[in-house]
């Protein structure tokens, strides 16, 4: 890993020194252009490799078996599919699998439909103290999780939802809708106005031009920010490792955390249930792609 | 476009009163949530950093005890090293490499989409199993790395790289490497492709090569985005948690110990004997908050007097 990617800048000045003058008689543009190019493939596939290998790695060990883990070579001499069963029972893996799901669903519905409202309504009408309201939302974004993760604990034991999933869904909603409220106004803002005008000069009223006119417009956005939400929701494991304490109720990250301890010989097990957890994120990310991408993106450059 | 005429109840109000009553329903529900579960839960932050509390009965007001403390704490200080140590490192190697990465795969190759599927995979998997998954690798006696480096004989740089007081910072780096730099180089491309081809085509006609067309023409036009990358870069490093949490809990003897793990551990873990500082545990998010607040406004004044 390491080695792979300190290659790039090595690599990235190999064809600069190489037209010496051992290279003068036969170096031609096209020699040169050709050991370029090698270089550059060369270099493309080894830091992709090193940078899958850990997953192929992984999906590989979970389908040994599990006297013959260590040793030999990395493609196993004999395919089992025992270790996801053991996962399936011993972990109880449906359950927590379910629960996950459950919870990220209901995240995600609440946050996408209260977040397209919202920037809807920042981007496009005009209220008093709008923009007083839309900094104050936003400049909370860069809080660090844990400087209100103990608040928000004190906070669900006052409500007497601490330990329950609906205590859960609650916070991964609150905290969650500032950013996509942001990702959905930015959407928002790329429709022209007149739009609306012209309805109003119709005489449709504002509700109506939502969600008749504007919504199905902003389709591709309300989709990049389902996906964003349900890619947090599904990954995210400091909430929920801290305010839920009952293991029936526990989504996959915090179990997955445990497993290290509890099946630490039992390898194949352990990436059978890391290969079932990050199944849904890759399947719905090699789908789809580039609102995945517009998404972290657009996520990063928020500021 | 079908538009539907409606005349509700609210048609007696002026258009403009009308527009804003609608625009506070619209942004209502978020502000309640908003409310209850970020800004309430902010200030009362604020007040717990200036408080001394256990978790039982009232918290007692102790105006800069906490904050006192902490200059006074050597566990702190380390933690603060080793906070820094680990921003400015992934700081550097992960806008660096991202760049060049990107760079690199600006230039026309045969299936540029299946590198950038690859390279970004890691970016959309959680922490969790990031970390576990990099434990097994780097687990002593039958963790594929010291597995891979007996194999090719290299037995002596076979490591304990969890356990190791001066190696467990830099194998932290490097996963944080392996699943971010996706991610980065996939803005620095976004900025990339933006850049206007006619200024490479002009740089080429004055002859510069391709190291020189890099340094004048990528590396300028880029400064907003890498910008942007180094912030992110930044904020994320101060405000680590997840990765190191599960990896190694600041272990081994606090060698990995960074300010979010530390307070972790004063609120909801085992440290000061089993009784929680929330407290001094606040304190120290402040700090955490506030180095994040100086460097987004650092950039801000950047970028500003940048354009």
């Amino acid at each position: 890993m390491t080695t792979a990617d300190t290659q790039v800048p090595a690599g990235r000045a190999r064809p600069r020194s190489r037209p010496g003058p051992a290279w003068h008689s036969a170096s031609t543009m096209r020699t040169r252009r050709r050991i370029w190019r090698s270089t550059g493939y060369l270099l493309l596939i080894a830091i992709s490799a090193a940078t899958v290998f850990p997953f192929v790695w992984m999906v590989l060990t979970s389908v040994r078996r599990r006297d013959t883990v260590f040793g030999g070579g990395i493609i196993p001499d004999e395919i089992t599919f025992d270790a996801y069963q053991r996962s399936w029972s011993q972990l109880d893996y449906p359950s927590h699998f379910l629960t996950t799901l459950v919870i990220t669903t209901i995240t995600v519905a609440v946050v996408v439909a209260l977040a397209t409202l919202g920037g809807y309504a920042f981007a496009k009408l005009r209220f008093p103290f709008r923009n007083l309201l839309y900094v104050i939302l936003l400049s909370t974004l860069m809080l660090p999780v844990t400087a209100i993760i103990l608040p928000l604990f004190l906070q669900l034991r006052s409500l007497h939802l601490l330990g329950t999933r609906q205590g859960l869904i609650l916070v991964y909603i609150g905290t969650s809708l500032p950013f996509a409220m942001f990702l959905m106004r930015a959407f928002f803002t790329t429709l022209p106005d007149e739009l609306i005008q012209a309805a109003r000069a119709d005489g449709a009223g504002e509700f109506t031009i939502f969600r008749k006119i504007m919504l199905p417009l902003a389709a591709p956005g309300v989709a990049t920010v389902v996906i964003f939400q349900f890619m947090t929701t599904w990954n995210e494991f400091l909430y929920a490792q801290t305010f839920l304490q009952n293991p029936d109720y526990l989504p996959l990250q915090p179990v997955l955390y445990t497993i290290v301890g509890q099946y630490s010989t039992d390898w194949p097990l352990m990436c059978a249930s890391l290969t079932m957890s990050v199944l849904p994120i890759v399947l719905v990310y090699m789908r789809m792609q580039r609102r995945f991408v517009a998404g972290l993106t657009l996520g990063a450059v928020k500021s | 476009m079908s538009i539907v005429r409606a005349a509700g109840p609210g048609a007696v109000l002026r258009p403009r009163s009308r527009e804003a009553v609608i625009g506070y329903i619209f942004i209502a529900p978020i502000v309640a949530f908003f409310a209850v579960f970020v800004g309430y839960p902010f200030l009362r932050s604020l007040y717990l950093s200036l408080s001394e509390w256990s978790g039982f009965g009232e918290p007692r007001f102790v105006g800069l005890d906490n904050f006192q403390f902490m200059v006074g704490d050597p566990v702190f200080w380390k933690a603060v090293g080793t906070t820094f140590m680990f921003t400015a490192a992934t700081t550097i190697l992960q806008t660096v490499l991202p760049l060049l990465l990107a760079v690199l795969m600006n230039c026309r190759w045969r299936g540029t989409v299946i590198y950038r599927t690859l390279l970004f995979v890691p970016a959309v998997i959680s922490f969790v199993v990031t970390g576990v998954l990099w434990q097994l690798i780097y687990e002593p006696n039958l963790g594929t790395l010291n597995e891979a480096l007996r194999t090719v004989g290299l037995d002596g740089l076979a490591q304990p790289w969890l356990a190791d007081p001066h190696l467990v910072v830099p194998a932290l780096i490097v996963v944080s490497l392996w699943q971010s730099a996706g991610l980065y180089m996939l803005i620095f491309l976004a900025g990339l492709q933006g850049i206007d081809p006619t200024l490479y085509e002009a740089a080429r006609i004055d002859g510069a090569g391709p190291v020189q067309q890099f340094r004048r023409v990528t590396v300028p036009t880029l400064r907003t985005v890498t910008g942007v990358v180094v912030l992110l870069n930044l904020i994320n490093g101060f405000k680590t948690f997840d990765l190191i949490y599960v990896m190694t809990g600041g272990g081994p003897n606090r060698a990995s110990e960074v300010l979010g793990t530390y307070l972790y551990g004063l609120a909801f873990g085992n440290e000061s004997g089993g009784t929680p500082s929330f407290g001094y545990a606040t304190a120290i998010s402040m700090v955490i908050f506030v180095l994040c607040m100086i460097v987004t406004l650092a950039q801000l004044r950047i970028s500003r007097r940048a354009s």
